[in-house]
């Protein structure tokens, strides 16, 4: 509870008026000759017991209305249940703000979102609070401080408007922790303000404890958690998983995978089947068709949409009918021809130089450019960077400017495939924290694959389910490898034959064989070794496209300049809002569609007990509201204290009143009592 | 005609109350054995016009006292027996503990007391009976035997007069005494606020009772010791020199209303038990209502 005007509370001192003025009246005794002192002494002894006990009531009950008196001229604001806000004034507040998709699922009467019914909630609390200190702002899409002039500015400020983007909750209090650290800021209130969405949130991460250690480590530092958990109720969320333009003769089309979410439920129970129209938009081309929803998701792929042979590239959007949640009810795509799949071949062994590019060189589909060129390691300079996808190595791994390079490429989102050298010696070079050890002795019978990841990645089954044969791979030398990497195939012996590298865009993989036949069976099968590297290729040729999905982020347009809006025309982003807000924007002949993540779509929520723990031994509050609520965090409870006050003065009163009277007889009734006398003689 | 108290100093009388109360004489309720002839019975057969019962004849009686016109009627011998009409014994107890000090209206309960006490010795001794007084302290202080003289009555009215209230209350021990010490029948008559526990008065006058006095109380008390109306806190200072108690009123007074009303009832209980002519005096009340009301109350009922 806090208080407009504290300083009133001065007057709680008042409180011991009722016991004065009783001490007072005690000295200001008469003195009464008395004679009847026999029934006064018993008197003294009947009023032990209950009416000493109605004397304390009523003393208190004087006590209580002053001090409920005194608490309501101080103007005391209270919240549901939340007391937590004390009597303290930090020097500090600071606002965390998750501006993510999800927070703008709205209350569809008042139109009102997560975000912005936190905003004006907080916002009307710390106006009222007045004297919070140094007003801060934390949002999720800057995460940098921003100093704030008044709470009543919040809900109009740019930091605060919303956004597609996701929230990294340990982010930003790490951010707030290195401000408080930086400004010495003493007594410092947290307000995190979120929907408890579990991707932003990440209760898994390791960086959780830290940020607990250093809250607990603060003295002084509160923080209270405004938190919006409830989902939406028969919210949609639409998403175009894939989009390919494929052109045949003279006919071109679009392939798109449609995935549709039913965000607000949490199993298949809740789920009501229905249909719900898709709205379809290319080229200013509209189309609709009905999609059904009987499960938590449905997937619709391969819808085919008819373009122009002369639309090489462009965007469109699909789109379900408004619900509470506006943000995720469009999704834009962009298009272009696929880009032309150039590899780099850099082998020692001309052999196996000659087995990459044989298998890198047969396009997957028809329309599809393949270039594949095979260098020797010392003209590893030659190579475009530039236009290339995939990068094949096999050799020792390469150190100095080649090593940056490939650092570089990978960076840029393509991939990069290590293959053994033929002499390895575990002296070599380290990259992307990977060594190559010593080649095994060669095996009198072949090593066979027992386990590989076949749901992801370069080695996930086919379209049609079926597993890559990869049990039937022989495989007859090993190099050893020393490697950090995620293990995405291993042999009987634990021996890995394939190794993910985790790198922040594109990919690093470390196969330890080599595709020859002394090594392996993997230029004679194949498939397997087809597989791998055309996939390879593929994903390395996508950052090579003309069109791009990104994630709303701040730096999601970060890779080209300038850009210009596309789409949407009527109240689109501003440009500070560029990349934040979904949309498609077009920097030259490049497209880009940005989009909400895929984990806003999850719509799993952090659970209470969670949230508790990753704030145990902190001086932690939460206030669970509901979007649209149009009750005040904090308000004025004066009348409540009034209400009190009035309580306590007719309790006051009603113990007063004096009890059923004890009616002596009066003289009126003066008669002799005394018994017939005997006549005795 | 009626003559009032000449002296000054028994002002306490007032000649107008003893005319308007002469005419209704002081009445024992009970036989009385006196030392003269009087106007109260007597246990004793005696001589008087008031016939009592017949007895047969035994040798030796006064043949003067036979009723011959029985005999006419039986042939048998039959005494004819009358009443004796003797004089009284008035014992006056006065109470003049501390607490008779304890005044209302300009009068003092002592000085109640002593207005009525007086008033009773003079209608007493008028008619002929005899009066004794007996001050009633933490002792005895003053134990004048009765007597039926004129100048025995001035004697008992300057002691009366003399009286003076203080210290604690002896009376239960006094009234014990005095049924030892009065040796006759007598109408004792106490004058206390009696403020003392109803058991320990129970005993007193059971044992005057038994010693077949006729007993009669006059309880001296005011209506502000009942109602107990104070409203703000209050010392009450003891008069008969205990510790006084400093307290709220508000907060104790249905207690003392209850203990008093209970003290009261016990108290009435006691003296119906003990056949105690008992009668409750306000302070404030004049002395010849109250005294009227007492005198009355004592008149033999006609026999039919």
């Amino acid at each position: 509870m806090s208080f407009l005007q504290p300083w009133l509370l001065l007057g709680l001192p008042l409180i011991a008026l009722p016991l004065v003025i009783h001490l007072i009246n005690q000295r200001r005794h008469r003195s009464v000759p008395w004679g009847a002192m026999l029934f006064l002494l018993s008197a003294k002894r009947m009023n032990q017991g209950m009416a000493r006990l109605r004397y304390f009531l009523i003393m208190l009950m004087r006590m209580l209305a002053i001090a409920a008196l005194v608490f309501a001229l101080s103007r005391p604001l209270a919240s549901g249940g939340w007391g937590g806000l004390g009597m303290t004034k930090p020097d500090a507040t600071l606002i965390l703000l998750d501006r993510s998709a999800s927070m703008e699922t709205q209350d569809l009467q008042t139109g009102e979102s997560k975000r912005s019914t936190a905003l004006r909630k907080l916002a009307q609390l710390l106006d009222n609070r007045r004297d919070g200190g140094r007003l801060v702002l934390i949002d999720s899409v800057g995460g940098e401080p921003q100093a704030v002039e008044s709470p009543r500015a919040l809900p109009d400020l740019p930091f605060t408007a919303a956004t597609a983007t996701s929230a990294n909750l340990p982010a930003m209090i790490e951010r707030a922790l290195a401000y408080l650290d930086a400004n010495d800021a003493g007594r410092a209130d947290l307000w995190i303000c979120s929907d408890l969405g579990a991707n932003d949130w990440d209760a898994e991460s390791g960086r959780w404890s830290a940020i607990r250690d250093r809250l607990v480590g603060m003295k002084g530092v509160r923080v209270f958690l405004l938190s919006y958990p409830a989902l939406a109720v028969d919210n949609v969320a639409v998403r175009v998983a894939n989009v390919r333009r494929r052109q045949r003769g003279d006919e071109a089309e679009l392939l798109l995978d449609v995935s549709l979410t039913a965000t607000g439920v949490n199993s298949q129970a809740e789920v009501v089947p229905r249909q719900v129209p898709l709205e379809f938009e290319v080229d200013e081309v509209r189309s609709v068709m009905e999609m059904d929803l009987d499960a938590r998701e449905a997937l619709l792929q391969g819808h085919r949409i008819p373009i122009g042979t002369g639309l090489r590239a462009g965007w469109g959007s699909v789109s379900v009918p408004g619900d509470s949640n506006l943000q995720d009810n469009r999704f834009y795509f962009v298009f272009s021809e696929p880009p032309a799949r150039r590899a780099v071949v850099v082998a020692e062994d001309p052999r196996a130089g000659e087995a990459f590019r044989l298998a890198l060189s047969i396009p997957t589909e028809p329309g599809l450019q393949h270039s594949t060129g095979v260098l020797p390691p010392s003209r590893a300079g030659e190579i475009d960077w530039e236009h290339t996808g995939l990068l094949v190595w096999q050799a020792s791994l390469p150190d100095g400017l080649v090593a940056d390079q490939i650092g570089q490429f990978v960076e840029d989102g393509r991939l990069v495939l290590f293959f053994p050298p033929g002499q390895a010696d575990g002296n070599g070079a380290e990259m992307f924290g990977s060594r190559w050890g010593n080649w095994q002795p060669v095996r009198t019978e072949p090593a066979r694959v027992s386990w590989w990841r076949g749901d992801a990645d370069l080695l996930a089954h086919v379209g049609s389910g079926e597993a890559l044969p990869l049990d039937e791979l022989n495989t007859y030398r090993l190099c050893a490898l020393e490697s950090r990497g995620t293990v995405l195939a291993r042999y009987e012996d634990e021996h890995p034959l394939l190794v993910r590298v985790p790198t922040t865009r594109g990919g690093a993989y470390f196969c330890t064989t080599l595709p020859t036949a002394q090594f392996s069976s993997l230029e004679r099968d194949a498939v397997v070794f087809y597989a791998l590297l055309q996939r390879a290729l593929a994903e390395g040729s996508r950052s090579l496209a003309a069109a791009s999905q990104r994630d709303a982020s701040t730096d999601a347009l970060a890779d080209h300049e300038p850009w210009e809006l596309v789409a949407p025309t009527e109240d689109g982003p501003s440009v500070s809002e560029w990349g934040l807000r979904a949309g498609v924007y077009r920097s030259g002949d490049y497209w880009a569609a940005v989009n909400r993540g895929a984990a806003e779509d999850e719509a799993g929520v952090t659970p209470s007990g969670t949230v508790e723990g990753l704030f145990a031994g902190v001086t932690f509050q939460r206030i669970d509201d509901a979007v649209g609520s149009v009750s005040p965090l904090a308000r004025e409870i004066w009348r409540a204290f009034l209400v009190a006050m009035m309580l306590a003065l007719i309790l006051e009163a009603a113990l007063c009143l004096p009890g059923r009277r004890v009616e002596a007889r009066r003289f009126s009734d003066f008669a002799p009592v005394g018994g017939a006398v005997r006549d005795s003689r | 005609m009626v003559s009032g108290p000449a002296s000054p100093q028994h002002r306490f009388i007032d000649p107008k109350v003893l005319a308007r109360l002469s005419g209704l004489g002081l009445h024992a309720r009970m036989p009385m054995i006196g030392n003269v002839s009087g106007h109260h019975r007597s246990p004793i057969r005696g001589s008087s016009l008031e016939f009592a019962e017949y007895r047969k004849y035994v040798p030796g009686d006064d043949t003067r006292r036979l009723d011959w016109r029985a005999w006419g009627r039986s042939n048998r011998y039959y005494m004819k027996e009358f009443e004796a009409d003797t004089n009284l014994r008035l014992c006056l107890i006065v109470d003049t503990s501390g607490s008779l000090n304890f005044a209302a209206g300009g009068v003092s309960k002592l000085e109640l007391s002593r207005s009525l006490a007086g008033t009773l010795a003079y209608l007493a001794s008028r008619q002929g009976d005899a009066v004794g007084l007996y001050g009633a302290g933490t002792k005895f202080h003053t134990a004048i035997s009765p007597k039926r003289n004129a100048a025995h009555l001035r004697v008992v009215l300057d002691h009366l007069a003399a009286m003076k209230a203080g210290g604690e209350t002896g009376l239960a021990e006094c009234l014990h005494e005095a049924a030892e010490n009065i040796s006759q029948r007598a109408l004792v008559v106490v004058l206390s606020d009696l403020f003392l526990e109803p058991a320990t008065l129970k005993d007193c006058f059971q044992h005057l009772r038994f010693r077949k006095h006729d007993v009669a109380v006059l309880h001296l008390l005011d209506q502000s010791e009942i109602d107990f109306d104070f409203d703000r806190p209050t010392r009450f200072v003891d008069l008969e020199g205990g510790a006084p108690i400093m307290t709220d009123p508000v907060l104790m007074g249905r207690q003392y209303r209850q203990a008093i009303t209970d003290y009261l009832a016990a108290l009435g209980t006691v003296m119906r038990e003990a056949a105690v002519d008992y009668h409750r005096v306000n302070l404030r009340d004049p002395v010849e209502p109250v005294l009227a009301r007492f005198l009355i109350g004592r008149k033999p009922k006609r026999r039919a």
